[in-house]
């Protein structure tokens, strides 16, 4: 059932009417004066159109598996919306140090807190220069 | 010819002010340094670099940036020779290149690939400088129609080039023009898609959508892949002999005039242009019989492409005003956040920024072959940096980076949305560069199809009969028959090696 054509028609089926039948409730006009809902109508139904073909097509060509891995993409995911949290309610010094510790669980190597320490003390003293020399507003205290 | 040399005269007096040499000089550096990190091409590495151009004077950002993007360029290439990591952009630098590595001869594959890039860049920023202005003229006949059927061409173009599949390619470019609708609509002022989130009123921060789908979405990839590279301790030799130096010109230049004219095409740019060129050196070279086992001409020829066809692919994006590849879609949103609009008022309206743009290049080039070149073994080294030290800094770099476009934590998130969408992407074989052009083509096709429409009442002929639509449309047309009878040619031909295969069982 994993079938990578198959699910990617899908897919392209799925976001052509998540745009499709939004655009619908916007007011469409006529050619000669199109409204803001028409042209996202016309571009979601082309999309629609390839999502279509790509399932038909699947059926055709061989299948391929589906290989999806979860934990990376979950663990830097987090990564970056604690950070953006943490930085947000405490500062982006705190932000930085917890993105450096929990994304590294995604790292092959041994997981190691030196390690992770001398990286967010190396990432810590760019943002300063970041900060001081080049003016960015960061609020890292 | 007079003007031209004037003009360029001109230019190189706004390249050459200290401040200018030095963003030059910081942008090619940077850009080779990031563009040698394994999974991050141009794409990521400009989208990453963009911040630091904020605060700098609009001139001097245009030509950093411009540094940045060929520094990754022969960053990416140097990657390719030494270690076989190919990014989309030196795909073909892997071939001979890397066997000459193996050979013990990286020090003069890298040369070669160096100087081949001056040689490239050099013809290109003449080609530039003469049919820029040209091309400008010939905008001015631009109506809306056929600024909507260039657009589509582009489309397909860059869909068949960069992904190799039509659908796959177009399904890409569509999704991007619908992300491009997000926001408020600037004929009705009605907001559109925004879901009633106040901060997606002004629409889906381009940024966000190149690092999530370049950054994260390549970050995660390389964990998932999990293979932990041998960093390159070789020796190199830098200095030719002369026999060899020989070698390198006559390829070179054929490898320029190539990369120069497959450059200015629409869906063109760097990647065709080295597969074209090697496949000529392949045809004509004096030595092609050793192309594939580590060849002067495989390396030179498609190296001076490469070059060229970076530097030409600009003259689309200023002289039209529509980018022709996701890189210069990427530019062209750089110019637009320091208030410059490319198209054919630029040349006029700023020619300083213009001509100053194409003296930089040359200046760039010569940076590139006096700092990168002799230095190379240095940012060699980049590679001995574990990637589980590597990546935790990229990540760092992607949230400054987002953060630092408006000062907004909530970009943040939605960078983090777009990462995951990317990597989905990844998994399902989708390229994500045709969304980028499609996202920042979006709003251009959509106000252009309107103004068509309006201008014709609604009828949609004169996309079909003036001149140029008429003609570039017809070129789709064509292109999507090939495409289709292939197919159904492949699928008869695996149902026939299937009935075979049947009657034996």
């Amino acid at each position: 059932m994993k079938d990578r054509n198959l699910i990617r028609g899908l897919f392209l089926i799925t976001i052509s009417l998540g745009f499709g039948l939004v655009a619908l409730r916007y007011p469409r006009g006529d050619f000669s004066r199109a409204g803001p809902g028409m042209f996202p109508l016309i571009v979601s139904s082309l999309l629609l159109l390839i999502g279509v073909i790509t399932v038909v097509r699947s059926r055709f060509v061989e299948h391929l598996p589906l290989t999806f891995n979860v934990k990376h993409i979950a663990l830097i995911l987090g990564s970056l919306i604690g950070f953006a949290v943490i930085s947000e309610h405490v500062n982006m010094i705190a932000g930085v140090i917890f993105m450096v510790f929990f994304a590294s669980l995604a790292g092959s190597a041994k997981y190691s807190v030196v390690r992770n320490l001398k990286i967010a003390a190396g990432l810590i003293a760019v943002a300063l220069v970041f900060q001081k020399l080049l003016g960015f507003n960061l609020p890292l205290y | 010819m007079m003007e031209v040399l004037h003009n360029l005269a001109f230019g190189f007096g706004h390249a050459l002010t200290w401040q200018n040499l030095l963003f030059c000089a910081i942008g090619c550096t940077v850009g080779t340094l990031v563009g040698l990190l394994p999974g991050l091409g141009p794409l990521a590495t400009i989208s990453i670099l963009l911040p630091l151009t904020y605060s700098i004077p609009t001139g001097g950002a245009l030509i950093m940036l411009a540094g940045i993007y060929y520094g990754a360029q022969y960053g990416d290439s140097v990657s390719a020779i030494t270690m076989k990591i190919p990014h989309a952009s030196s795909i073909v630098a892997c071939i001979d290149g890397y066997q000459m590595t193996l050979q013990g001869r990286t020090g003069l594959a890298l040369f070669t690939a160096g100087v081949s890039s001056f040689i490239g860049g050099t013809v290109a920023i003449l080609v530039l400088a003469f049919f820029a202005p040209m091309l400008g003229e010939v905008a001015f006949l631009f109506g809306p129609a056929d600024y909507c059927a260039l657009m589509l061409v582009g489309f397909v173009c860059v869909s068949f080039v960069t992904t190799g599949s039509l659908i796959n390619g177009m399904a890409m470019c569509l999704i991007g023009v619908l992300l491009g609708q997000i926001g408020t609509d600037i004929n009705s002022g009605m907001e559109r898609f925004t879901g009633g989130l106040p901060f997606l009123a002004d629409g889906v921060g381009l940024v966000s959508i190149a690092l999530g789908c370049f950054g994260i979405a390549e970050i995660t990839k390389n964990l998932d892949n999990k293979d932990e590279r041998t960093p390159f301790n070789g020796k190199i030799k830098l200095m030719p002999t002369w026999p060899e130096f020989k070698r390198i010109i006559p390829s070179a230049l054929r490898g320029s005039v190539i990369g120069s004219f497959m450059g200015i095409l629409p869906g063109g740019g760097p990647v065709i242009a080295q597969f074209a060129a090697y496949a000529l050196d392949k045809k004509v070279s004096k030595y092609k019989d050793q192309i594939g086992n580590g060849a002067i001409e495989g390396v030179a020829g498609q190296a001076a492409a490469d070059e060229a066809a970076a530097r030409t692919s600009f003259i689309p994006l200023m002289s039209i005003g529509i980018p022709e590849n996701a890189v210069m879609a990427l530019m062209m949103a750089a110019f637009i956040i320091k208030g410059i609009q490319p198209g054919p008022n630029m040349i006029a309206g700023h020619p300083d920024l213009f001509w100053g743009l194409v003296a930089s290049m040359w200046v760039g080039n010569v940076f590139l072959i006096t700092l990168n070149v002799p230095l190379v073994r240095y940012w060699l080294s980049v590679f001995k940096i574990p990637y589980s030290v590597l990546f935790p800094s990229i990540l760092f770099f992607v949230c400054i980076g987002t953060y630092s476009v408006n000062n907004n934590l909530d970009d943040v998130f939605i960078t983090a949305t777009f990462g995951f969408i990317g990597y989905l992407f990844l998994r399902l074989d989708l390229d994500a560069a045709p969304l980028m052009l499609g996202f920042i083509l979006g709003p251009m096709l959509e106000e252009n199809f309107r103004r068509a429409l309006l201008l014709s009442r609604g009828s949609f002929v004169p996309f079909v009969t003036r001149p140029i639509s008429g003609t570039l449309i017809g070129l789709i047309a064509l292109f999507i028959a090939w495409q289709l009878i292939a197919f159904i040619l492949q699928v008869r031909k695996g149902k026939a090696a299937e009935k075979p295969a049947l009657a034996e069982a």
